[in-house]
């Protein structure tokens, strides 16, 4: 850019200043083309998940509600006192007993105890259902063929991700399914692995930054480093089922604090597969900080050294703080991994199917992903929903996850 | 800090509890300091524990792989009486195929193919140690399976359950779709950076940046059946149904391109916007525009960092597996056409694992042969691209 | 900033707080729920079939065991035993009932070498080296069977050529045949392209063995052969063309069935009444395994899988398979009650 030199003739530099701007705009929309390729390949890839999150659906009761309050009542305005009546006598005792024991009846509501006998008693079945592009384009089509094909089945818009699907346990009745189980193992594996695995991962990479020399050990270990971010999740299941599932066992199993039932514990718990995803995001988080902390302009370390402070004192209260911005970055993007990792949970022995909600590290456990993808292996396409509704909440999860660490990234964030 | 300002008010002689001016200042031993320091060391000597209890784990296992001997019913039963000196002998027609140097087990003896002429064997008796005693007709003869390192390396068939163990069929496909990733991910994710960084205001910055990173946290089935129900039928209309099979890794590749491209571009906006400022107030004063300011100045400066964030995608492109496990096919296939299926490493990885073998077939144990291959090609990529950053690092200031 | 810092540490310290709180919250469900087990003795639930229970059953009420259920293995099986596990839970039982969904392999893995579960679900029949193994750590495999599911050789709805094929036939198609024309001389010249599931599931080993006499080399090697892990890939692959055919589990036909057409096999159609008497050539048993010793030790093991055995004919439609045979049932009933010595 330096080029205009004396001999360069006023007429040359303007054109060529003219020639740099356009050069300039021209890039500039690539740049910006760019972010909007970006910002539509995540816009279809939203629609293709909202498109079977939501829907018409043609469904009839298994029961129909006549059987129970007579023709022509509408049952969902039934006291309660008849409600629970009606579900103590079509139920077994044991579940009767069970939902009893989980709140009880006295204390529950009309609505809710409406969905239970909706869910035990009346059992909708579903007969057909059709995307939410369907649904908006072809309504009257839909009206139609359910009158011709499904004459008992009353058609109705769902949500396939709402309340119920959150708070309800996993089941095989697509009618009744939910992700509640499988959201608290999300939760707690990811929060144990970011637990384990940000203090170690920023603590690596200041010793890599502030610390360590240019020796054989350090290089070793930088690109050992390296090249953990690119080794396949499932190898990362297979070491973790060594380590943790086997080595661990007394200490990943809780029995060494007397945890658990000895019969039946073993390694394969919440917290095996949180430090599993933990390892698997340590050189992800490293890696960002080291960028973060090398990025950090050594002024501000003289600065400090000058006047008399030790290293780590230095480290703690200037560069980390400047550092902070992209350590959040590496932080978001392990999260973002970790949340959605399949393969290393299912070699660790994350349960397919699971209806009691963890209760400590020590459970067993399931999480979103393995839910969503058992969901789209099945035959059946109604599974396909219930798949778009789990990944709809685990976005939801992700940014609420992120949410923190992305307010504090904004914060930290100023241009030196 | 504070032993400075101590030894100046030591000056002023005021309290009586001062330690002297000289003792002030020596080097004092900080054993909190010393703790620190080594605790910190632990955390980054943790990665090489990872790194060991990988390979032993992988090795270990791989061994199994090597190492071992499988015996397979050929569904050839020999058609007549075998005396302990008959070294030639019919077998049936049916089952499959022998070829010279097999080696096969009737009952418990050991024979090596010596000769082949339509359905008359002629072996050599009593293989590896084993007893050469008669076998009635109807005898089952059982074939080997065995795979060597030469095997694994030199050809190109991979087809365990027929005893072809060619690791390139598989590897070549990873290459090829990580290889069309990066061509999309990176041009856009450093675009997008450069974008971000230089062009975007603040708060354009602080929306798009965490949105794109939303595209990170897409379960990756949902990215799979992106690949094969939407990529593929557009890749099928631009180039034509006979050009692209159903299966292929050029959608497989496109899609894992969308997936890393916020790795790609949040870590170098990262890179990016610490670049200091003075630079580009440098750049401005000697007349360059935004473009060359960013293009010249500050993308050079922010080498290291945008280098790494290409590592980390690359490296997260070769192990991405669901993707390519629904979207690129399970056949293994010796191909660098991207429009063909073809299975990659890590998908066969998780196919295997997951699927119904018997986990003491050397199919199964298959997986950390090829894992163990996987880690050492990511090695490998990395001790280059290490070199290269070295090379090109600018420091300022 | 040193504050700043705090904040992030108070901020992770708050987040396991939480975790912990949810968790607590449902902690304190569990001994409720153990303690509905003395409120009732019997079960009589409607959609359960208990009829079939006698009186010396009643230590197997599911409302009674305790413990846990640990079961692994098959992707095949688990929708059914997802289907069962469920059901049991709403009889009564109180207990952690897990499936988790591995494949076959690995679920006699988790049974046989590792002996960490109580029951192993599979597609396939048990392997003598696999009989070994668990052996060695002193299990005896029993094994029940709950179920059947029938391999579809199905064609794309535009097919109007092929209705029927003999086994020779479908050893050709999926063999040596390069177009359709090389099967039957009326057939089209065009060029078969095959879909199939992948070399590590059971239905591609159960194929082979039927159709190709356990001998996997002709299908391998035929060209135009696109494998997927997935059947409903496969179930896309195969709606493209005309002159595509491929084979997987029926649930997967059942569900497009308008734009799929399914084969009969010599002469035999793939319907409820001929797979039940074995007529249908390509019916591939589920079975589940588990060990006497773990049915003496762990009643609730033993409850499951009398609950399971009870009941499953009700629900196995539902799920996508088709019935064991009466015999089968009945065969794998007198297995258990043999292994609890009654």
């Amino acid at each position: 850019m330096s080029t205009a030199t004396q001999h360069t003739s006023r007429e040359q530099f303007s054109s060529n200043l003219e020639r740099r701007h356009r050069v300039g705009r021209i890039w500039f929309l690539l740049f910006q083309a760019s972010m909007v390729v970006g910002i539509v390949a995540l816009t279809v890839l939203l629609l293709n998940i909202a498109n079977s999150s939501f829907g018409y659906v043609a469904f009839h009761y298994g029961n129909p509600p006549e059987e129970f309050v007579g023709e022509g009542v509408d049952i969902e305005a039934a006291p309660k006192e008849d409600l629970i009546a009606i579900l103590q006598d079509n139920i077994s005792p044991g579940l009767f007993a069970r939902f009893e024991s989980e709140r009880s009846f006295s204390s529950r509501s009309q609505a809710n105890v409406y969905d239970l006998v909706l869910d035990y008693v009346l059992v909708p079945e579903i007969d057909a259902q059709w995307s939410l592009l369907q649904s908006l384009n072809q309504r009257d089509e839909i009206q139609a063929q359910v009158g011709a094909e499904f004459p008992d089945s009353i058609v109705e818009f769902q949500s396939w991700v709402d309340y119920d699907f959150i708070r309800s346990p996993q089941s095989s009745f697509v009618e009744i399914a939910g992700v509640r189980t499988a959201i608290f193992g999300s939760l707690w594996t990811i929060g144990i692995a970011i637990l384990f695995a940000f203090p170690i991962g920023v603590g690596a990479a200041i010793y890599l930054e502030e610390y360590a020399g240019d020796s054989l050990i350090n290089r070793v270990i930088r690109t050992n480093i390296n090249n953990l971010a690119g080794v396949p999740s499932i190898i990362y299941g297979i070491l973790g089922l060594a380590i943790f599932v086997r080595a661990l066992e007394p200490f990943t199993s809780g029995s060494v604090f007397g945890i658990g039932d000895p019969t039946t514990s073993n390694g394969r718990t919440i917290l095996s597969a949180g430090l599993t995803l933990g390892l698997l995001v340590l050189p992800l988080i490293i890696i960002n900080a080291q960028e973060a902390i090398r990025a950090v302009p050594s002024s501000l370390r003289q600065a400090s050294y000058g006047i008399g402070a030790t290293r780590w004192q230095t480290t703690w209260n200037h560069v980390l703080p400047v550092a902070m911005p992209g350590i959040m970055t590496g932080t978001i993007l392990a999260i973002s991994r970790a949340i959605g990792e399949t393969a290393p949970l299912v070699v660790i022995g994350a349960s397919t199917f699971i209806q009691v909600d963890p209760d400590g590290p020590f459970s067993k456990f399931t999480t979103l992903p393995i839910q969503i993808f058992q969901w789209t292996a099945r035959p059946q396409n109604v599974f396909r929903n219930l798949a778009a509704a789990a990944s709809l909440t685990l976005l939801g999860l992700l940014l609420s996850l992120n949410a923190s660490a992305i307010l504090m990234r904004n914060r930290f964030r100023r241009r030196l | 800090m504070t032993d400075l300002s101590q030894s100046q008010t030591a000056q002023g002689a005021a309290a009586s509890e001062q330690p002297t001016a000289a003792g002030s200042l020596r080097r004092k031993r900080r054993i909190g300091e010393v703790i620190i320091q080594s605790f910190l060391f632990l955390c980054g000597f943790l990665s090489i524990f990872i790194t060991m209890g990988i390979v032993y784990e992988l090795g270990k296992e791989s061994l199994l792989f090597f190492g071992s001997r499988q015996w397979e019913n050929s569904n050839k039963p020999i058609t007549q009486r075998i005396e302990v000196d008959t070294t030639q002998f019919a077998v049936s027609t049916s089952g499959f195929t022998l070829d010279i140097e097999d080696l096969i087990r009737v009952d418990e003896e050991l024979m090596l193919i010596t000769g082949l002429d339509e359905t008359l064997v002629t072996v050599e008796r009593g293989f590896d140690g084993s007893e050469a005693v008669a076998h009635n007709a109807g005898a089952v003869i059982e074939i080997a399976t065995e795979a060597t390192l030469r095997e694994f390396f030199t050809t190109t068939q991979w087809n365990p359950q027929i005893g072809q163990f060619g690791i390139w069929a598989l590897a070549t496909s990873t290459l090829l779709t990580s290889a069309i990733a990066v061509v999309v991910a990176l041009p856009l994710g450093l675009a997008t950076a450069v974008y971000l960084s230089e062009y975007a205001s603040q708060k354009a910055r602080n929306t798009l940046k965490p949105i794109l990173e939303i595209l990170a946290g897409v379960p990756t089935v949902v990215y799979g059946y992106f690949a094969l129900t939407f990529m593929t039928p557009l890749l099928r209309s631009i180039f034509g149904k006979d050009v692209v099979a159903i299966y292929n890794t050029a959608s497989a590749g496109i899609v894992i391109g969308i997936l890393i491209l916020p790795l790609v571009s949040s870590m170098s906006e990262d890179a990016l916007s610490a670049v200091p400022r003075s630079l580009r107030e440098a750049a401005y004063g000697l007349g360059a525009t935004r473009l060359e300011t960013a293009v010249k100045v500050v993308v050079p400066a922010a080498f290291s960092g945008i280098v790494a964030a290409f590592i980390v995608a690359v490296s997260r492109a070769i192990g991405e597996t669901m993707i390519v496990a629904i979207a690129a096919g399970a056949g293994p296939a010796f191909t660098f056409n991207p429009f063909q299926s073809a299975e990659t490493m890590t998908g066969h990885i998780v196919r295997i694992s997951g699927g119904d073998l018997s986990y003491d077939s050397l199919d199964y144990n298959s997986i950390f042969a090829i894992g163990l291959m996987l880690f050492f090609m990511t090695l490998a990529l990395n001790i280059f691209s290490q070199r290269i950053v070295r090379r090109f690092r600018e420091v300022y200031e | 900033m040193q504050r700043k810092l705090y904040a992030l540490l108070a901020l992770l310290i708050v987040m396991s707080m939480v975790l912990a709180a949810c968790g607590g919250s449902t902690a304190t469900d569990a001994p409720a729920d153990t303690g509905t087990d003395s409120g009732d003795t019997s079960t009589d639930s409607g959609d359960t079939g208990d009829d079939a229970m006698d009186d010396p059953m009643a230590m197997y009420d599911p409302a009674t065991v305790t413990g846990d259920v640990v079961t692994a293995g098959s992707s095949t099986v688990f929708p059914l035993s997802e289907r069962m596990a469920e059901l049991f839970r709403q009889a009564g039982y109180a207990g952690n009932i897990t499936v988790d969904s591995i494949g076959s392999g690995a679920g006699y893995e988790r049974f046989c070498v590792e002996g960490e579960s109580d029951i192993a679900n599979t597609s396939r029949p048990i392997r003598d080296t696999e009989v070994e193994s668990c052996q060695s750590i002193g299990r005896n495999p029993i094994e029940f069977r709950v179920g059947t599911d029938a391999l579809a050789v199905v064609v794309s709805s535009e097919n109007d050529f092929v209705t029927d094929v003999s086994m020779e036939e479908l050893a050709l198609i999926f063999g040596e045949a390069e177009t359709w024309s090389d099967v039957r001389s009326e057939w089209p010249d065009e060029p078969i392209q095959r879909f199939i599931p992948g070399t590590d599931s059971g239905t591609f080993d159960y194929f082979v063995e039927e159709v190709f006499d356990e001998n996997e080399e002709p299908i391998l090697a035929a060209s135009n052969t696109q494998l997927s892990e997935d059947d409903n890939v496969l179930v896309q692959g195969i709606l493209g063309s005309p002159y595509a055919i491929g084979f997987y589990g029926y649930a997967y036909y059942a569900e497009n069935e308008g734009a799929l057409n399914i084969l009969s096999i010599e002469g035999v159609e793939p319907i409820r009444e001929n797979v039940d008497n074995n007529s249908y050539p390509l019916a591939r048993p589920l079975f589940i395994y588990s060990d006497a010793t773990i049915l003496v030790e762990k009643p609730q093991v033993a409850s499951f899988i009398w609950f399971y055995l009870t009941n499953v004919n009700d629900e196995v439609v539902d799920v996508g398979y088709f019935p064991a045979s009466d015999a089968d049932l009945l065969a794998a009933r007198n297995a258990f009650l043999a292994a609890v010595g009654r």
